[in-house]
């Protein structure tokens, strides 16, 4: 253990050093680097971080918890209670049960008061987000299929549209400005890609920059932050409806899932 | 007479009332918005503009174009001095700084810096434009209230929004047109 945290650490140091070098020359392309990245920890760890949360979720998943003690896998996802194989495909969609449309982390939550009886606030946040690696690891590189059908699902489509054009704050920044607009474009050196290009198609992913799992609600919290206006609390309505928006948009765009989950800058 | 009177004011209080009240989907679209929460809301707020420019999608309708633009010019202030050039050396560090102009998110500047975004035009070299008083001062309205020249325009109102106060707006100005400044010194 002491071991790995140690190659670990020297392996962030090199990465540190490198990726400083590398900023001093003007063309660095970021996917070639996370693509680096990602090799020097399979040659050295074995295994890739994000790995590590989905066995971790795995775990999770099947093991008994909650004032009912059952596990997940009575869970439905959308395509039968414990189905996993490509149930990230089809999130977020509307489901009977719970009378709302869910995405991936707001249905693993639902599923956590429903099924295993515990209380919306006893949830831990790290537990949804290993869980979300898990199941996001079953839909691995497969095409995306959003498809707003239901009149739900139409109306959340619409309102995430509607917050990807709210103009707010002292940046007076909404998503499409730099999404639509100008996407292809680097803020700094990050390219920016479109919903039709696929953006949100990583998500649960680790980021090596941050040293941290994030999923897709993480990622779009971290966005509204950078432009000065507060995240919304996690698995309300404004994720649901801008995680539908997006990954519709994806799926007209033909996209495909990346590895899951991601690894990513 | 009087009765008249204010029964025409009160009809004209109801009709813009009702003219007023959101369609239902943007009551819809505000209660999506408070289901995220109080600090989320609040900084969702929009002023006036921003709600227009969400509404058309960033592209303005040329009939709303010219009062747009009027009411965005009438939002910039000045430096009590009167001077639209401050220091470049100030200005230097204002426009890296991603608290304040944060402005190499999207704009080259000094050629030597690496990582520069390019969403915004490339700025090196600048001040070939000279240092007329119509180019400082639309260099200056442009940083001080970017929407004031292009609504809706991705850069934001750094002065507007107190980012930048007059005297910083002048700062950064100066970077951009001082002759000693790295954005226009020839190597």
């Amino acid at each position: 253990m002491r071991d790995r945290s140690l190659w670990i650490g020297f392996l962030l140091a090199l990465g540190l050093g490198l990726s400083i070098a590398l900023t001093q020359q003007p063309e660095v392309d970021p996917y070639k680097e996370a693509e680096r990245q990602r090799e020097l920890f399979r040659q050295t760890a074995g295994i890739l971080p994000g790995e590590l949360y989905a066995a971790q979720g795995e775990e999770l998943f099947a093991q008994k918890r909650g004032p009912r003690n059952v596990s997940l896998e009575g869970c439905d996802f959308g395509l039968g209670p414990g189905k996993l194989e490509g149930a990230l495909t089809q999130l977020p969609r509307y489901f009977a049960d719970t009378r709302r449309v869910e995405d991936l982390e707001t249905r693993i939550a639902s599923c956590m008061v429903r099924l295993q009886g515990f209380r919306l606030e006893q949830i831990k946040r790290d537990d949804v987000k290993a869980l979300s690696a898990y199941v996001a690891s079953k839909s691995s590189e497969m095409p995306i299929n959003v498809v707003p059908r239901t009149s739900q699902e139409i109306a959340l489509y619409n309102l995430g549209r509607e917050l990807w054009y709210h103009r707010a704050a002292d940046r007076d920044m909404n998503c499409a400005i730099c999404h639509d607009s100008y996407a292809g474009g680097k803020v700094r050196l990050s390219p920016v890609r479109s919903p039709r290009q696929g953006l949100s198609n990583e998500w649960p992913a680790y980021r090596f920059e941050a040293d941290k799992l994030y999923t897709l609600q993480d990622r779009i919290a971290f966005c509204y932050e950078s432009v000065g206006i507060a995240a919304p609390e996690f698995y309300s309505e404004p994720y649901i409806a801008l995680s539908i928006y997006m990954l519709a948009e994806a799926t007209k765009g033909k996209n495909k899932f990346t590895e899951m989950p991601g690894f990513t800058r | 007479m009087k009765k008249r009177y204010m029964f025409g004011l009160l009809a004209m209080l109801l009709a813009g009332l009702s003219l007023s009240q959101p369609s239902p989907f943007q009551q819809r679209v505000q209660q999506a918005i408070q289901s995220g929460g109080s600090k989320f809301a609040e900084t969702m707020k929009q002023d006036p503009d921003q709600a227009l420019c969400s509404q058309y999608r960033d592209k303005l309708p040329p009939e709303l174009v010219g009062a747009f633009l009027e009411r965005q010019r009438a939002l910039i202030k000045y430096p009590a001095n009167g001077k639209l050039l401050g220091d470049w050396k100030q200005g230097e560090a204002l426009f890296i700084n991603v608290r304040k102009g944060n402005c190499y998110a999207c704009h080259t500047g000094d050629p030597k810096e690496a990582g520069a975004g390019n969403m915004g035009p490339g700025l090196v070299g600048y001040g070939q434009r000279g240092t007329s008083e119509a180019v400082v001062k639309y260099t200056y309205d442009k940083i001080f209230n970017a929407w004031a020249t292009m609504p809706c325009s991705l850069m934001y109102r750094a002065g507007h929004h107190g980012i930048l106060t007059p005297e910083e707006t002048a700062h950064v100005t100066a970077f951009l047109l001082d002759r000693a400044s790295p954005v226009n010194v020839q190597r």
